[in-house]
């Protein structure tokens, strides 16, 4: 059929333009006749429902390739020996790598650079006196290698010695000292570079004079930036953001609990820790053992650390998380699910 | 004979298609076998945000894969803070496919927000919408704010226009000529208007693999030769037909300041919706101001011609009414890509009307375009919308 006169699509085009006004009129929401099927749950506790896919850092324990429960409460007190001269003798293996892809939030897959596999590396625990022997293995592309915080020779500092990669190895031997919670992180050039991709982890020395039983957790406080902007795109307590968020970290109430904690967040000049509905006793480093403070905020520059001693009166669920608040609405944020204590758990043993 | 006029066309055919066969086996050999050569270098990944909706308690944002590979929304944030959010229809975009995010989050009106989206590589992405309106739910009552305002910018500053024509009609030919190249001068301006509207609008919300600048210029020098051809033919047939010369070539001014005025609509009605604007009886003046310098285009042409009243009209309304429609679309579903193609539509209309009038002037006034009366018309044309323009 052929339209022939200008009058003929005049009309035409009048008639669509009618026909859209109509429509837009009649379907105010648009057309959407499709199902719900989704549900998720915003910050502020409304629930929406979504016939796509959600978007939301919540972790199942059984999607996340690191876990950070099974990180909070392993201490690695290597393998013990006992010198000739009666000396506790403690060997422990690490081994750098930089080429692992790791979901580090749910669909978002980032190079971490990692001691045994993890970010942050495992906790290696000893007593002061005892002599830490580690032996480092560099299974990386790049030049890496381990600086302990604390007190032991100029050759055994991990700053002019570089571990060369693909298989190259070096043997860390101090003594155990002093007394308080350290960091250990490669420091090699450019060290930004090194310490944001994940080369580093918690070393923990005891006073020979055990600290009284409690439950004991570690938590390093880091951020990941992810587009390499020199600016966290998340942060976290124990790497994974929101974690322990959705998956509470279950304590006792009248138990001693122990944290200790250790800021290695970078590009980011300060971090801060809080706690709700208690305070807690702060030991700045953990060398003494008489707190400094009796607080629920303490701020934390780049490695900065101490340890934090507190008890929960009465159950119920209790945040903690960055009072830069920034933070922790990038991740860095969790809860204590305080549980009404049964019995009194006095037997629990610690070190060993 | 007809043996060797078939093996010569044959000939002919081959010749034409042996070409397109090597580029077929070029183009199967670099996906194939040799793509492996070509894996040099790291394509990055890119999405755009090209609409951002403020709903009740929930942003809505369009995405689009821009970028040469293909992606995952993993993440949204409102304000560099992560949100708990949807994407509809699933996460995953291939090029060019575009996904609805849905954050819900209480956003206060008038405040600026950055929009952040992260993809699995944990690349973030950023828009920045400088005042959060909430979104038009089209209505009645709206259609007609948008009729009301499409009318005051469009239809009412172009009658007021033609309202010059018993003045244009009294004046000599010399006087005509000006008005004619005054014309010229206001269509040029509205021209070099449209092509850096659609410029920007292209760089700030298109995506850069659209090219934006080829874009406009392919769909203004298509639209320029479109009309240019039937322009021509209407200016021919003119001569024989009921409408003559004059009013064809009105009739293709007018066009060509609807086709303009369309995608000032959609700018308005676009300002209103993503709430960037506040519509001021100022800026209403200053459109009107503005516009009616377009009746006077029209106008110019057909001072020469009686009975002019109905075409006049007829006229009027097809350079205005659009401004109405463009409105509605712009306010109801923009989309920053029909925009760059509609203005760019209107830029090629009001060059091909500005050939059309400079060829007339030409004929009329003995092969000379280089008259005082052309020259200070051009001119005063432009400084007139130049002043007019700072009103807008």
């Amino acid at each position: 059929m052929e339209i022939k006169s200008r009058s003929g699509i005049m009309m035409m085009s009048m008639f669509v333009i009618v026909t859209i006004s109509i429509l837009f009129v009649a379907f105010p929401g648009g057309i959407n006749a499709q199902q719900e099927e989704n549900v998720f749950v915003t910050h502020s506790g409304a629930i929406v429902k979504t016939t796509g896919e959600i978007l939301d850092p919540l972790y199942t324990s059984a999607t996340v390739e690191f876990d950070p429960m099974e990180y909070l409460r392993d201490f690695n007190y290597g393998r013990i020996s006992q010198l000739d001269d009666g000396t506790t003798l403690r060997e422990y293996t690490i081994i750098a790598n930089d080429e692992e892809i790791m979901e580090v939030s749910p669909g978002i897959f980032y190079n971490v650079w990692t001691f045994n596999g993890t970010v942050p590396g495992p906790t290696i625990r000893a007593t002061e006196g005892d002599i830490v022997r580690v032996k480092f293995i560099n299974n990386g592309e790049k030049e890496h290698t381990m600086h302990f915080h604390g007190i032991h020779p100029a050759g055994m500092d991990g700053v002019f010695e570089p571990v060369g990669g693909n298989g190259g190895q070096f043997i860390y031997e101090f003594e155990a000292g002093p007394v308080g919670v350290h960091p250990y992180h490669c420091h090699v050039m450019p060290l930004e570079e090194h310490i944001v991709h994940g080369l580093y982890g918690v070393f923990i020395v005891d006073p020979k004079e055990k600290r009284p039983v409690a439950d004991e957790m570690v938590m390093v406080l880091n951020g990941l930036d992810t587009d390499f902007d020199t600016e966290n795109n998340f942060y976290a307590a124990n790497t994974i953001p929101f974690y322990y968020q959705h998956h509470p970290i279950q304590i006792n109430t009248n138990e001693l609990i122990r944290v200790y904690v250790v800021n290695m967040v970078e590009f980011d000049p300060i971090n801060n820790f809080h706690l709700h509905g208690n305070l807690y006793k702060y030991y700045p480093t953990g060398t003494d053992i008489v707190p400094s403070f009796y607080t629920d905020m303490i701020t934390l520059s780049q490695t900065e650390r101490g340890i934090m001693e507190f008890e929960y009166q009465y159950p119920g669920k209790y945040l903690f998380h960055a009072h830069k608040v920034e933070f922790s609405e990038k991740g860095w944020v969790g809860i204590f699910l305080v549980n009404e204590n049964q019995e009194n758990t006095e037997s629990e043993e610690y070190g060993s | 004979m007809a043996v060797s006029d078939n093996s010569s066309k044959g000939k002919l055919i081959a010749s034409g298609v042996i070409p397109f066969a090597f580029l077929i086996i070029l183009i199967a050999y670099i996906f194939g076998p040799g793509s492996e050569l070509l894996d040099l270098g790291v394509p990055l990944p890119e999405v755009t945000m090209e609409k951002v909706d403020f709903l009740d308690s929930e942003i809505q944002v369009t995405v689009r894969n821009t970028g040469p590979i293909p992606v995952e929304v993993a993440m949204a944030d409102i304000n560099d803070r992560i949100q708990p959010a949807a994407v509809e229809p699933d996460r995953y975009l291939e090029r060019y496919e575009t996904a609805l995010v849905r954050i819900p989050f209480e956003w206060n009106e008038a405040e600026p927000y950055r929009i952040g989206i992260t993809i699995e590589d944990g690349t973030r992405f950023e828009k920045e919408i400088e005042a959060a309106a909430p979104a038009l739910e089209p209505s009645l009552e709206l259609l007609g704010f948008f009729a009301i305002i499409g009318t005051y910018v469009g239809i009412i500053p172009v009658m007021i226009g033609l309202l010059w024509l018993p003045f244009i009609r009294r004046i000599s030919k010399q006087k005509y000529h000006f008005f004619l190249a005054l014309t010229a001068g206001l269509l040029l301006f509205l021209a070099i208007d449209s092509v850096e509207e659609a410029l920007e609008v292209s760089d700030e919300s298109l995506a850069g693999s659209f090219n934006g600048v080829l874009l406009v210029a392919t769909v203004l020098i298509l639209s320029f030769l479109g009309l240019y051809y039937t322009g021509e033919k209407l200016v021919s047939r003119a001569k024989s037909s009921r409408i003559t010369k004059p009013v064809a070539i009105a009739l293709m001014i007018s066009i060509g300041i609807g086709l303009h005025n369309f995608g000032e609509g959609l700018a308005i009605g676009a300002a209103v919706g993503l709430g960037s604007v506040a519509f001021s009886t100022f800026l209403i003046i200053g459109f009107a101001l503005h516009n009616t310098t377009e009746g006077i285009a029209i106008a110019s042409p057909l001072s020469r011609e009686k009975k002019v009243i109905g075409k006049l009209v007829a006229m009027g309304l097809i350079a205005g009414a659009p401004a109405i429609f463009g409105a509605w679309i712009g306010g109801f579903v923009y989309s920053p890509f029909t925009s760059v193609i509609f203005l760019s539509i209107g830029a090629g209309a009001i060059f091909q009307v500005i050939i059309t009038i400079l060829k007339w002037i030409r004929e009329e006034g003995d092969k000379n375009l280089s008259s005082v009366a052309v020259a200070s018309g051009f001119a005063i044309g432009m400084v007139i919308m130049y002043l007019t323009s700072i009103l807008v």
